[in-house]
């Protein structure tokens, strides 16, 4: 009632502002009045009773005052003068408010836009009802790899046993698409293969139509697809009877039942554009391990508890197989699985544009000093007038929240503009992209690192300006000297921000050093001339080694093709399989660490159209085709296997078993070796690999998709049409999918790195550019503020070499200071970024030495202008100079 | 040229011979003087300082704050009227809400001061 009561009569009173002014002054004129009748009682004369009133009275204006500051909307009122105030003044000085608005709507936009990542894709939780009970399952072997995915027979086991979960499901992890035909051009869309609960355990509701109900996954069921709104809009026309019509998916025919909301994304990485239904059979084997398990926690159950639950039944099914190696069950929060991989880079880039605004802050606090020593002739004479410290410096930091929010305002128009630039072009490989957005938890992010910034760079020049001086300034009136405690200041400040780039820069240092290393990593092939594609056989291929053979043939008869084969894995990072493996002698302990080598299925050809070198015996040749079971089988393998399993010994003619290790398994015969080949990214180390021939019998099933790799004699784009046209008059329905030159998937491969490299020495050469300014500035408002001193010293026989010596000296004791300042955090910071550097120390020492030259030559150089300035001081003219 | 602000002046130190009252005490005094009868500001400050003997001497500078800050909370309303010596003032007058206000205020007090009284005794 009271407050209620208090906010009217306060907005009343605001908007009534004449009102009551000319009340109160009426009311103190009858006051006085009133006051001067009684004095003229008493016997004084009508002009005496009135002086006296209004003496005792003390001052209407300051009356006046106090009755207003009674109000709670007074305060209101001063902080708008504050604000209108402080506008003013910043449009006085426009040069200044043009730097320090700029260098803050970068700092705060750069901050605003990696922020609004952050915040989409690590803080906010997952777009789905109760996100925190889902949780994704998966194996290890016990103390190794964190977590990967399960085979079917562990998640068939797990789904009928565990009682943790309301539902659990799959997302099949391999493949990743589907041959789509009978609709126009064969193509291959994005789709992923889930079990029936996938939908009802994520909890999103179909657009139109409905999920998988319970079984549909049984063995023999028929196929069944839920589509995203984008493949209904841009395949099917927003069809309104879009339900139950037919796709045809890797020449299978597949029911459409529902259509999923634009918003909903899942898996987070990348769109796609149906999710079919995979049937389940009980397995053979427990290999191949291929199957994300997820599932939705029961109330009140543990993820410690779901996870003992799931590591009994993965036991279970390592008694079940003796064989297989025995396995462990691990189990994650769903967010954690989709997020671990980008958290740490995108934690070190919100770090280091953190750093980026905090040199921004150091550089507009610095400007604010220079400012204050012009500032401070008025400060001085609000304070002779009676303003106190405390409004003073409230005055001034209304001024700098004032810039600063003008900053912000600017600085969300770049980070909207960045985040938009970033979707566009950025590396799209992240999850939860489409989440990405300014919204309010942004805005409010902003909003506090506005005023945040504004009180750090206005608070130390507010505290200088308003310091009680020693020498009257009103007195000195033709100087403008600032205090030696605002050059200590100043000073400092700057000192700080030379380490902060250093910092910066370090960082970048690295980052590009370690990127430059892994350019330069090989990947084991020549990637001039070659072309590569995917091609996908559906299940009308009984034998797809026979169509494969007679398509290589027809390849390898057209113009300018000089080798034509085929793989299931391309380097540098498309890597299908891996395998554990045996060599003869070893013996066939379970619990020995599981060692696994990249296993594919290639044309003899393949090596040719790589150009990858063979050391020791020979390719596969056309004629190895193995008919019959006791054919024996061949493998070639790469380098360091040979090194490693054989040392010294000829590895021609050696034996090994692939598989879980197992006596029983069939012998494979080694008839080369070949250099080796990158399949698991540039960035990792050397593997064994396998390669068997593709039309091994074993093989042969998964020889059904399949990358086509060519090498031509002119450029590798040129031979696509003819490649297109051979394909073609095999199979009309065929569609040759994801079209790139070697070159390009060297180029692809890298795109984070290059990406988060490129941004960084962004920001790194914004900080050495906002630090050379800084000290630039510092310097020449050091110099101007000397000029009579130099002067002096000219005039008493200082030669030039002395002065720039002199002014020099300064910029560099500055400079060393920031350079320990900026190595000692950087000694200690880096380590936070090692996760991301490739065979690059966190302490390597030719990005700190090297940044540090390029830091302290730019430096010298922005010191340098103003020393020259300096040495040509004309002594008479300088004496005069004040 | 040259931006000025004249507005510290209510932190210089203006003499108060009100600083020995409690703030919220004055507060009560005018609820109290203005119980007898509707008063203008001049007579409000005379008659607590005849009353109190001259111990209390009101500034202005206390007192028409004061009274905006009674009115804003609906204990006093005010009206101009003419005084009895035919100028126009001011005239504030108690409300309901004051009246009930100053009785608890009245019987905080008076439990207040036995207290300290007897804490000052003992």
């Amino acid at each position: 009632m009271n407050i209620f009561h208090e906010l009217t009569a306060g907005l009343r009173e605001l908007v009534r502002r004449n009102k009551t002014e000319s009340e109160l002054s009426e009311e103190l004129d009858a006051y006085v009045q009133n006051v001067a009748d009684a004095k003229v009682q008493a016997g004084a004369t009508r002009d005496e009773a009135l002086r006296a009133a209004r003496l005792e009275m003390g001052g209407m204006e300051s009356v006046k005052h106090q009755v207003r500051a009674a109000g709670w909307e007074f305060a209101l009122e001063v902080f708008a003068q504050d604000v209108a105030y402080g506008v003013r003044m910043l449009l006085k000085s426009p040069l200044f408010t043009a730097v320090a608005l700029t260098t803050i709507a970068i700092g705060i936009g750069a901050n605003t836009a990696m922020f609004s990542l952050v915040d989409a894709i690590l803080l906010r939780p997952l777009p789905y009802p109760k996100p925190q009970r889902l949780m994704v399952a998966g194996t290890n072997q016990r103390g190794e790899s964190p977590m990967s995915p399960m085979g079917t027979a562990d998640f068939l086991a797990w789904r009928d046993r565990q009682h943790s979960f309301e539902q659990v499901a799959i997302l099949d992890g391999a493949g990743g698409n589907f041959a789509l035909s009978g609709m126009g051009e064969p193509e291959r869309i994005p789709g992923v293969g889930v079990s029936a609960d996938f939908f009802s355990i994520l909890g999103v509701a179909p657009l139109k139509g409905r999920g998988f109900h319970p079984g549909e996954d049984r063995p023999g069921a028929t196929g069944v697809v839920v589509i995203s709104e984008q493949f209904w809009r841009d395949h099917l026309d927003f069809d309104p009877n879009v339900l139950n019509r037919t796709l045809t998916l890797d020449g299978k025919q597949h029911t459409i039942v529902g259509v999923m909301p634009a918003g909903f994304r899942f898996p987070p990485r990348e769109p796609v554009d149906v999710w079919a239904i995979r049937t389940m059979n009980p397995p053979q084997a427990r290999p191949p391990f291929g199957l994300h398990a997820f599932g939705r926690l029961k109330p009140g159950v543990s993820m410690r508890q779901a996870a003992a639950e799931l590591d009994q039944i993965v036991a279970q099914v390592n008694a079940q197989y003796p064989s297989s190696t025995p396995l462990a069950g691990v189990m994650m929060p769903m967010k954690e699985w989709m997020v671990s991989e980008v958290s740490t880079a995108l934690l070190v880039l919100l770090g280091m544009i953190a750093l980026l605004l905090l040199i921004a802050v150091v550089n507009v606090a610095n400007l604010l000093l220079a400012r204050a020593a012009v500032r401070q002739r008025e400060v001085m004479v609000r304070m002779a007038l009676g303003a106190s410290r405390k409004r003073v410096v409230r005055q001034l930091l209304t001024e700098s929240a004032v810039l600063s929010l003008l900053g912000g305002v600017l600085g969300l128009l770049l980070a909207y503009l960045a985040i938009r630039a970033f979707l566009a072009f950025g590396p799209g490989q992240m999850p939860r992209l489409n989440e990405v957005g300014i919204n309010s938890g942004v805005l409010l992010f902003t909003f506090v690192v506005c005023v945040g910034s504004g009180m750090l760079f206005g608070l130390a020049p507010a505290l200088e300006t308003s310091r009680p001086a020693l020498s009257d300034p009103l007195k000195d009136a033709n100087r403008s000297s600032s205090s030696a405690s605002a050059r200590r200041t100043h000073r400092a400040l700057l000192v700080f921000e030379v380490a902060l780039a250093l910092l910066l820069m370090i960082g970048s240092g690295l980052l590009i050093r370690s990127f430059v290393r892994l350019s330069d990593v090989s990947p084991g092939v020549q990637t001039d001339h070659v072309i590569t594609a995917a091609i996908s056989l559906s299940n009308n291929y009984p034998d797809p080694p026979q169509f494969w053979k007679q398509f290589l043939e027809k390849l390898q008869m057209l113009p300018g093709v000089k080798a034509a084969g085929i793989t299931m894995s391309l380097p540098p990072n498309l890597l299908e399989i891996t395998n554990p493996f045996t060599v003869e002698g070893q013996g066939y302990d379970r619990h020995r660490k599981l060692q696994l080598a990249e296993e594919m299925s290639v044309s003899p050809d393949y090596f040719r159209a790589l150009r990858i070198p063979l050391i020791k015996g020979r390719f596969f040749s056309p004629s190895d085709r193995v008919e019959e079971e006791k054919d024996p089988m061949i493998v070639i393998i790469n380098e360091t296997m040979a090194k490693q399993y054989f040392g010294t010994n000829d590895p021609i003619g050696g034996r090994i078993q692939t598989g879980d290790p197992n006596p029983s398994s069939p012998w494979e015969t080694i008839v080369g070796v070949v250099g080796d080949v990158k399949y698991s990214g540039l960035d990792a180390g050397r593997e064994p690999t396998i390669y068997v021939p593709y039309n091994e019998n074993a093989w042969a099933g998964w020889a059904r998709e399949m990358y086509l790799v060519v090498r031509s004699s002119g450029s590798a784009q040129q031979i696509v049409p003819a490649i297109r046209d051979q394909l073609a008059s095999m199979d009309g329905s065929l569609p040759l999918a994801q079209v790139r030159t070697m070159d390009e998937l060297l180029d692809e491969s890298l795109v984070q790195q290059r990406f988060r490299t490129w941004l960084v020495s962004g920001f790194a050469a914004l900080a050495l550019l906002l630090s050379a300014i800084g000290i630039y500035a510092l310097i020449s408002y050091s110099v101007s503020q000397r000029t009579r001193e130099i002067g002096v010293r000219v005039a008493l026989g200082a030669q030039r070499r002395d002065v720039l010596g002199m002014v020099l000296r300064e910029g560099l004791q500055l400079l060393v200071f920031g350079l320990l300042l900026g190595w000692v955090g950087a000694f200690s910071a880096t380590r936070l970024m090692r996760a991301l550097l490739y065979s690059t120390s966190a302490t390597d020492a030719v990005s700190f030495v090297a940044t540090s030259v390029t830091l302290v030559v730019v430096a010298l150089l922005a010191c340098y202008i103003p020393a020259r300035r300096a040495t040509k001081v004309e002594p008479v003219v300088a004496l005069r100079y004040e | 040229m040259l931006f000025l602000r004249v507005d510290g002046l209510n932190e210089t130190c203006m003499p108060d011979t009100n600083t020995a009252l409690v703030q919220g005490t004055l507060d009560m005094l005018i609820l109290k003087t203005l119980a007898l009868e509707p008063m203008h500001a001049h007579r409000i400050g005379l008659r607590i300082e005849q009353i109190s003997q001259g111990v209390f001497l009101v500034n202005p500078g206390s007192l028409f704050p004061a009274l905006k800050r009674l009115e804003r909370a609906g204990w006093v309303e005010s009206r101009w009227r003419s005084t009895e010596n035919s100028r126009r003032a001011k005239y504030y007058v108690l409300t309901a809400g004051g009246r009930k206000q100053l009785k608890s205020e009245t019987r905080d007090w008076k439990t207040q001061s036995v207290a300290i009284a007897r804490i000052l005794q003992a």
